[in-house]
């Protein structure tokens, strides 16, 4: 048995990279230091074992060069492709994605549109006051966690950067540092938390307004009671956030996804902007998949905007809620699709599902999902961080290599992404 | 005096979006211009998507009317940089309608999609339906939305109208949605019907809501009543998470506590 030291998981934008991985026989059957849902990633089974095709609505095992040159017929037929997902794959295969869309005409977009894509719309109008997760764990005496459930969603963010975590400049941090959690409903996160803020759903952006209201000094216009908080609790937490040393708030699909989206945020960091008039504040999206973060960083630096970008035309355009994944398949916009690494009929509403359905649809992922089911043609590949590796973006942008711990006969998202890319190139003469 | 009538063809895939900014009253002058239009990834001519008939002749682009006939609901950008003359859309418009418009008029007699009037400088808009989410707002990441003109919506709005509104005057008979005149820094946003929450973070200009405005925001100060055309409102200053040089007029409030 080989152990395995120092492994970047997979699978959530924390992105832990103390991961202990023990191999028997090129497999791998125990981790040390992973959560249990990245220790569920690691020992996924039922990988699919060749390319599948659907003939006559019945699965036919194919070659993988069959299924490159079935996946460039149907993307070169496509008058408007849509290349989907992104976000659990390597940085390198999304800059061939990338490539991949301007040769296209396509539009490509990532899980971003659907988890902390109003995240991104708040920063482009405010800016972001933000900071690396080392930051938080040696300095923050104040942690507010909003419309978010580490706990269960990213097990190990607070024994790694908060809560539970020894801080370099703070004495006795399990003592000293607060934790607020903000939330519609009692989590496993807010019975850990020192004050909890339950909100009316749909009451964050009014909170957020009432708090920036009450750091003015306008505490005297603000009612006894603002979407289901007292105004005594508000006022105390206002004192609170003034008073820390240094403090960071954690936010995710809570917030992000409630009744306002993308103005929430807005107000949440112009809520952060204010109070660093009184300390320092910082303010951290909770981006979910492993590398979302990427998938924002590669669009970003090559066509100059994070997702949803529609290249139609031959040059970039951005405009979520018109070039975004769920509303091009909402309005049955596109005629073919591309999905890497993601599982959007498990996840969009179900007309977006439909018309994923109604179109050509392409999958490369190495596992069986409820979106093989409605797809055309799926190409397995090998899992980075298991039998591949590459660039991943944490969190709080920090990139880091993910490493490989075994080799399979899997080609990687690149390879395969690169091969249909290149033949791409070929017929179009470029 | 010309007139164009532009009649939709019956479209191959009806749902791929198209984009024809190449209609305004302006590119109708030159007998020479070329007309491209976009569908999907494709580049084609105006007359692969319409029936292009013209009558007459125009000196400028007052003198020029287009109409469009069929269904346009997927038809963006029409009248996008106008600067005068007139289009009649006899049914549906798709998004992006008279963007950056500076002049003329626009009439739709059916519904308008998202960003009707996007960053519109000056002229006017008629929306005898429906406009969807953004009517006279700002695009992403920008400061500012409308600056100029006006836009009048006969039915209702969806969320975010008049986003960032910086100027001009944006009048809905219906219901607004969501949020309207978030963020205004000037300009006047009307609604006649209901709404919620509106004008979040305002840092100028006026509002007035002579329906409910649901889930008020905590953050505008009662001023007491005053009338506006013989109808009592409540005047509001606000939204205090900044200065609260904003104003709004409310007929009725409800506040979520």
């Amino acid at each position: 048995m080989q152990e395995i030291k120092d492994m970047v998981c997979p699978f959530c934008g924390c992105l832990c990279d103390d991961v202990t991985l023990e191999i028997e026989n090129g497999e791998i059957v125990a981790t040390d230091n992973c959560c249990a849902i990245g220790n569920a990633k690691f020992l996924g089974k039922n990988r699919l074992k060749n390319p599948i095709k659907k003939v006559d609505g019945k699965w036919v095992d194919i070659t993988y060069d069959e299924a490159i040159d079935t996946a460039v017929d149907i993307l070169l037929d496509a008058d408007r492709p849509l290349l989907f997902g992104w976000s659990g794959t390597h940085g390198e295969a999304q800059c061939v994605g990338v490539h991949m869309n301007e040769i296209l005409g396509g539009v490509i977009d990532s899980t971003t549109s659907v988890c902390h894509g109003p995240s991104i719309l708040a920063i482009q109008e405010v800016g972001h006051p933000g900071c690396t997760l080392g930051q938080v764990k040696n300095r923050a005496d104040l942690i507010i966690y909003w419309g978010c459930n580490p706990i269960e969603a990213h097990p190990r963010h607070m024994s790694r950067y908060t809560t539970y975590a020894d801080g370099y400049f703070l004495d006795n941090a399990f003592r000293n540092r607060k934790v607020i959690v903000v939330d519609v409903r009692e989590t496993e996160t807010s019975n850990v938390a020192d004050e909890f803020i339950r909100i009316k759903p749909g009451g964050d952006y009014a909170v957020l307004s009432s708090l920036r209201a009450i750091l003015r000094g306008k505490g005297d216009m603000i009612p006894d009671s603002v979407a289901g908080v007292t105004k005594t609790q508000l006022i105390q937490v206002a004192e609170m956030c003034k008073t820390c040393k240094f403090g960071a708030l954690f936010f995710g699909v809570g917030l992000t996804m409630a009744k306002g989206k993308y103005k929430n945020v807005r107000n949440a960091i112009e809520f952060v902007d204010d109070l660093n008039r009184h300390t320092k504040f910082t303010l951290t999206p909770m981006r979910g998949h492993w590398n979302v973060y990427g998938a924002n960083e590669v669009m970003s630096w090559m066509t100059g905007y994070p997702y949803a970008v529609d290249f139609c035309r031959g040059v970039a355009f951005y405009n979520p809620g018109e070039t975004t994944a769920v509303d091009i398949l909402a309005r049955k916009e596109c005629d073919a699709c591309m999905i890497v690494g993601s599982d959007p009929a498990a996840h969009f509403p179900h007309s977006c599902v439909e018309q994923l359905r109604d179109i050509p649809m392409i999958v490369i992922d190495p596992f069986q999902t409820m979106t093989t089911t409605l797809a055309d043609l799926q190409i397995p590949v090998a899992v980075t961080g298991i039998d591949a590796e590459g660039t991943a973006y944490r969190m709080d942008g920090v990139p880091l290599k993910v490493k490989k711990a075994i080799d399979s006969d899997y080609p990687s998202d690149t390879e395969i992404l690169t091969r249909i890319y290149d033949i791409m190139l070929e017929v179009k003469g470029l | 005096m010309m007139r164009v009538i532009l009649e939709v063809k019956e479209q191959l895939k009806p749902n791929l979006p198209i984009e024809a900014e190449c209609i305004t009253p302006k590119n109708f002058l030159d007998p020479e211009r070329e007309f491209h239009v976009w569908k999907g990834n494709k580049e084609l001519d105006l007359t692969d998507i319409f029936h292009v008939r013209k009558d007459g002749n125009a000196k400028s682009a007052e003198q020029v009317e287009i109409t469009i006939r069929g269904d346009s609901s997927h038809i963006k950008r029409v009248g996008e940089y106008m600067d005068g003359g007139k289009i009649i859309i006899e049914h549906d418009i798709g998004m992006h309608c008279g963007n950056f418009m500076s002049g003329g008029l626009i009439e739709i007699r059916g519904n308008a999609d998202s960003w009707l009037g996007r960053e519109m400088h000056g002229g006017k808009i008629i929306c005898h339906g429906n406009a969807m989410d953004y009517a006279g707002s700002g695009y992403r990441g920008e400061k500012k939305g409308m600056r100029g003109g006006l836009i009048e919506i006969m039915g209702n709005a969806g969320d975010f109208a008049g986003e960032t509104l910086a100027g001009g005057e944006i009048i809905i008979h219906g219901n607004a949605g969501d949020m309207p005149g978030v963020d205004i820094k000037d300009g006047r946003l009307t609604i006649m019907g209901d709404c919620s929450r509106p004008c979040g973070n305002m840092a100028g200009g006026e509002c007035r809501v002579f329906g409910t405005a649901y889930d008020m925001l905590p953050t505008f100060r009662n001023e007491g009543p005053t009338t506006i055309d013989d109808v009592t409102v409540t005047r509001f200053s606000g939204d205090y998470t900044s200065r609260g040089l904003g104003t709004i007029y409310v007929v009725n409030c409800k506040y979520m506590d």
